[in-house]
């Protein structure tokens, strides 16, 4: 009769026997595979598991729903729902000696026959078994049979006006009077058991949610809605239950019964199951008619800050166990989001389990993790050196590592930024050195009008604008052909002068200082730093021959000096302009064999023909601002800004942070900064070389703000509050729109004016809340009456004094603050002035009386109020992990 | 008590007994196919007499006019009592007799025509769509009134209206037929489509195994009330029968036709009911 809907049930206490019923109930065992192929009659289930069928049970026709008893013994007796409202109970696949002999085949009869819609039993007192029945016009449509009463005599039968058929009398099993009869004159369409308390019971009725008490029977908690079937609660969550109606489900909270604290998307077909996943909490797989899908609804409950009421959030997905339409699921009671799925039709079962969502996380140190079901994996790289160097390498390991040693805070010798990150790095040297430049010679324009160098435009933004943008404006070139120095030959090498390339000279660090196109302050800092090839190339491109080959001498004698220079430079004292020279010849093919990249551009310019460089100019592993400078002493202006232009492109791709010399702070700049923070993550070097930025448009766009932002909250993650403070004060400093309007105000409890507006309205600056002692020079004259109405300002809790009144036991340290630089203590000293309070009881004071107060205290100083003003603070109780 | 004005706007028809055939097609239709109409209230009734059907406005669109078919001219609405679960289980009677003291009479007296329909489920109380105002200033004082609109329920107040007559007492008819009082699923109706099919157009014996709902085995004698046809516009008619129940205290089924009223009583009662009856009209006769 109700063959065309079928349904599964697990057995509570055996994890791999389940029980299809259909027409009749079939019992069957799952097992792997491989145990169970020799048999026949298996049916597989899915690819490891196999379903045996144990036993049939075709004694109770007209089933209508089937519960399965909840404890151990008797062993597999289940109640059956009949169309007519008796519920039966039976057995499936047991000896007839056990335990459930005298239970089996009791009947539960309601005084007017009417349709069981649903059957529950009690989870903890298991005797008693809930009916939910159709409507009845004098009846009622919940009925709680004990099913170890006694069977009613017949007498009692009579009087309660029960007429029996005969054959019914004959059988000595039937009970007609239930333990409890509720929801009077109303249909019953779904029932469960309330987890939280064994004497409540959730019923679906016509048209509400009814929470019946057994203690209690005439009264009950209701509420009206249409969501009414289906009713089951979170085995996980006992105040959290679902319904549905249609496509519907409505999940309730029993602590807020009124209306549903959720409706999840409603499916265009009518919804036949709802079940929440045991193993797992708040999953809850939903089924409609005619579909070979399950959809599964993940309700996470984050704990959210204390008066915040987010909703909680769902993730909605769906699988599809099988490829028919789906009758039924059931999930497992213990393996992990396990089910079994059976057909509309012809009883196709399938075994599925639900693959869990992966979700993943990067911490702001190195690690990655992922949860996948309850394991949680750590993903570690695999190297030869071992996880400790991966560690090392990674970026997260060496931001924090910069970020102690104030990386990006030498605003003055700002080249000094790439030894405070460790030094180790050629780009950020590089890009450290190209910024000092930069700032330098800005500067220099700005502070002493460097009559020498002016230029048309804006010098300002041409300095920032990059070496592209430079000798793009390129105008009035010069050509000379100069001899070599200490010999009178001539050289046929032209060589190039403009303002522009003197100043491009000077943002490689070649020259420092007006068009002197001397380079010796440069060799000689370079022979400071023993880079004694790179000092004889650049002596050789300024065409000091000799000079080179001092440079070379003197570097195969210093200190672990290499001993071939001595031959380099005696190959170089070779040289000759005869074109078709041995020398020539053998230079030209021999050079490509020298390990080092400058030594060989040095045979590559001497065996060049005028105006074709190419050795030199795309020998990748000469630094670029060499490669540059070279550019500009020999390229004429046609082959210049094409190179520039085409070494530019290659540096933005490679997001090469020595590109940053060509293009400058500019938008081109932010470009080859994105590939690089692309490519390596390095947030922090972006951040602070764009902060260096002449203020405007790269600050403005929303990479660079975007790169800020995320490098102040890995500050933040990494607990580098001091740091983060350090970095914002660095930031207003050069970037004075980040500072943030002030939001908050101290208003005057009296006549509610801003204490500190009315302050910043005198013209005189720099008032503020120093008049306070907020600014913590409590030398300065106080104010401790309100500007506005002259009344007191608010006393603090502990010493009783007005706001404007230094802490008393700093007073001795106050007097000594006039210097410049505070000490720690004086800097701790300014915060204990500092007024604060608690938002919630409004209460407050010093701050450092308040933190004292709270470190042995849980409670507000004020009396009488029990308000916990420090656990309020989230972040009260965290410890900052740079103690600077 | 709630009271709920149900959301079906009713027509009362009649189709002769040799009129059944035009409308085979349109009773199956309604009966069998509820998907494929709009009616969402219908009830069939046979007696001796004709058939009455009972049928929204959307069922009655499918009966084509005929001379076989009488229609009454006016628009009924349903009622129905709801107990709203509270404990008033007291009484062991069903049906009319419940709602007899609290419903019937005080609609009698305000004059208030009503066609009762008994189910198995249910109490229906058909009422004039232009006598709702009565009826609802009548039983605001006993019950919370709702009107269901779209599947809500509204609650509803009114101003108040009053007459009052005295009702005729008609003679009564008690068969020797007993009846069988059963409910169905709805999900069995296609299994057994086709006996019922030929129960209601082809032949007049029930088959006794047909439904196995039948367990409870109670068996009910009917009361049929009227000589002349009663019409639709007298009141008190249910309230004289369901009265004298009610302080019995016996269960009963009323289901009012197109020409007469039943009434169903447990055949056990119906010794006490036959007395009562036959002494209710004499008495008026002595008094």
């Amino acid at each position: 009769m109700s063959g065309s809907k079928p349904d599964i049930l697990w057995s509570p206490h055996h994890p791999d026997r389940y029980v299809i019923c259909d027409s009749e109930l079939g019992l069957y065992r799952i097992g792997p595979v491989g145990s169970t192929e020799a048999k026949a009659g298996t049916l597989p289930l899915s690819e490891e598991t196999a379903a045996t069928l144990l036993a049939i049970n075709s004694d109770t026709p007209y089933m209508k729903c089937v519960a399965w008893y909840p404890k151990h013994e008797p062993e597999c007796l289940l109640a059956v729902g009949q169309a007519n409202g008796r519920v039966v109970l039976t057995s499936l696949g047991q000896s007839h000696n056990s335990a459930c002999k005298e239970l089996v085949g009791k009947e539960f009869v309601p005084k007017h026959a009417r349709q069981c819609n649903t059957l529950a039993w009690n989870p903890v007192d298991s005797n008693l078994l809930a009916a939910g029945l159709d409507k009845h016009r004098a009846d009622f449509s919940v009925l709680i049979w004990d099913i170890s009463s006694k069977l009613s005599p017949e007498t009692s039968v009579a009087a309660e006006k029960i007429r029996l058929s005969s054959v019914d009398l004959d059988s000595s099993t039937v009970v007609t009077k239930p333990l409890y009869e509720l929801g009077q004159n109303d249909a019953c369409l779904s029932l469960c058991w309330l987890l939280r308390d064994p004497k409540l019971l959730l019923a679906g009725m016509h048209r509400n949610l009814a929470i019946f008490d057994l203690r209690n029977t005439s009264q009950k908690t209701f509420v009206n809605t249409k969501a009414i079937q289906g009713v089951t609660v979170d085995p996980h969550f006992h105040d959290r239950v679902a319904s549905f109606f249609e496509g519907q489900v409505a999940i309730w909270d029993l602590r807020k019964f009124e209306k549903p604290v959720l409706t999840l998307t409603e499916q265009p077909k009518p919804l036949t199951k709802v079940a929440w996943c045991p193993t797992r909490t708040g999953l809850l797989a939903t089924l409609t008619r005619d579909s070979n899908i399950i959809r599964l609804y993940d309700m996470q409950h984050t704990p959210t800050p204390i008066g915040d009421e987010t909703e909680p959030t769902i993730i909605e997905r769906s699988v599809q166990p099988c490829e028919s339409q789906i009758g039924s699921f059931a999930w497992h009671q213990s393996s992990q989001n396990r089910m079994v799925v059976v057909s509309a039709t012809n009883r196709v079962m399938t075994d599925f389990t639900v693959f869990e969502r992966i979700s993943l996380a990067w911490s702001s140190t190195t690690s990655l993790m992922w949860a996948c079901g309850r394991h949680l994996y750590e993903c570690v790289e695999d190297s030869a050196e071992g996880v400790e160097s991966l560690i090392e390498k990674d970026i997260a390991t060496k931001m924090r590592e910069r970020a102690q040693s104030r990386y990006g805070h030498d605003t003055v010798q700002v080249w000094r930024n790439h030894l405070l990150a460790g030094g180790k790095d050629p780009q950020l040297k590089s890009l450290w050195h190209d910024l000092f430049y930069i700032l330098s010679v800005s500067h220099m324009k700005q502070c002493a009008e460097d009559m020498e160098l002016k230029l048309q435009g804006n010098v300002q933004s041409v300095v920032y604008s990059g070496i592209k943008n430079i000798v793009k404006t390129t105008s009035g070139t010069t050509e000379s052909r100069r001899c070599w120095s200490g010999s009178d030959r001539q050289t046929d090498v032209p060589r190039y002068h403009s303002e522009e390339r003197c100043l491009a000279l000077r943002l490689c660090g070649w020259i420092s200082r007006g068009t002197d196109t001397d380079v010796e302050n440069f060799l000689r800092s370079l022979e400071q730093e023993h880079e004694w090839e790179r000092a004889a190339a650049v002596a050789l491109f300024n065409l000091d021959i000799r000079r080179a080959i001092q440079i070379l001498n003197k570097g195969a004698m210093a200190e672990k000096g290499d001993l071939n220079l001595n031959v380099v430079a005696m190959a170089l004292s070779g040289y000759t302009d005869e074109k078709s020279s041995l020398w020539r010849e053998m230079c030209s093919s021999l050079r490509l064999q020298l390990k080092n990249p400058y030594l060989c551009i040095m045979f590559a310019f001497l065996t060049s023909e005028p105006g074709a460089y190419d050795g030199v100019l795309y020998e990748s592993s000469v630094a670029v601002r060499d490669r540059v400078a070279f550019a500009c002493m020999f390229l004429n202006d046609a082959q210049l800004p094409r190179y520039i232009d085409r070494l530019t492109l290659e540096m933005k791709e490679a997001g090469n942070l020595e590109g940053i010399l060509l293009t400058g702070l500019t938008k081109d700049g932010v470009d080859l900064m994105e590939s690089y923070v692309d490519r390596t993550g390095d947030v922090q070097t972006a951040s602070f070389c764009m902060l260096k930025g002449s203020p405007g448009e790269v600050l403005k766009d929303p990479r660079v703000q975007c790169w800020i932002e995320n490098y102040r909250n890995l500050l933040d993650a990494w607990r580098f509050w001091h740091k983060r403070a350090e970095f914002d004060i660095h930031r207003g400093k050069l970037d004075p729109s980040s500072k943030p309007l002030a939001q908050v105000f101290v208003s005057c409890n009296f006549c509610g004016k801003s204490i500190s507006y009315s302050c910043s309205t005198i013209p005189h600056q720099g008032r503020g809340f120093s008049q306070y002692g907020v600014s913590g020079s409590p030398t300065k004259s106080k104010v401790t009456s309100c500007p506005g109405c002259r009344k007191p300002l608010p006393r603090c809790a502990l010493c009783l004094m007005n706001m404007g009144t230094p802490v008393s036991n700093c007073q001795g340290t106050g007097k000594s603050d006039e210097k410049v630089d505070l000490t720690r203590e004086n800097k701790l000293a300014q915060f204990n002035n500092w007024f604060t309070w608690c938002h919630n009881c409004r209460h407050g004071g010093h701050a450092g009386h308040m933190l004292s107060w709270f470190r042995d205290h849980t409670e507000c100083p004020v009396s009488a109020c029990t308000c916990k003003c420090m656990q309020l603070d989230t972040t009260g109780n965290l410890v900052p992990s740079d103690s600077s | 008590m709630d009271l709920h004005i149900l959301d079906h706007r009713l027509r009362v028809t009649s189709i002769s007994k040799n009129g059944l055939v035009n409308f085979t097609h349109p009773l199956i239709k309604l009966i069998f196919l509820r998907n494929r109409t709009r009616c969402k209230f219908f009830s069939l009734t046979e007696t001796p007499e004709n058939y009455t059907v009972v049928l929204d406005e959307e069922g009655f669109k499918e009966l084509r006019p005929s001379e076989h078919l009488q229609v009454e001219s006016a628009i009924w609405l349903p009622l129905n009592v709801v107990s709203n679960g509270s404990a008033s289980s007291s009484s062991q009677a069903v049906g009319v007799t419940k709602i007899a003291k609290s419903v019937i009479a005080p609609l009698a007296q305000q004059h208030v025509s009503v066609f009762m329909l008994s189910t198995y489920q249910t109490d229906f109380i058909l009422v004039k769509e232009k006598d709702l105002s009565v009826v609802v200033s009548t039983l605001e004082e006993e019950f919370n009134i709702y009107k269901e609109e779209g599947g809500e329920s509204v609650p509803v107040h009114c101003q108040d209206v009053s007459n009052a007559i005295q009702p005729t007492v008609h003679p009564v008819l008690i068969p020797k037929n007993q009846f069988c009082v059963m409910s169905l699923d709805p999900d069995t109706l296609p299994s057994i489509a086709t006996t019922l099919i030929d129960v209601l157009f082809y032949s007049s014996r029930f088959p006794a195994d047909l439904l196995f709902t039948s367990s409870s085995g109670e068996l009910w004698r009917m009361v049929r009330i009227g000589g002349q046809p009663l019409g639709f516009d007298e009141c008190g008619i249910v309230a004289q029968i369901s009265q004298p129940l009610a302080d019995s205290d016996i269960s009963a089924y009323y289901i009012s036709t197109f020409s007469f009223d039943h009434a169903l009583v447990p055949e056990e009662d119906i010794v006490s009911v036959t007395d009562m009856l036959q002494h209710q009209r004499n008495e008026p006769a002595t008094s």
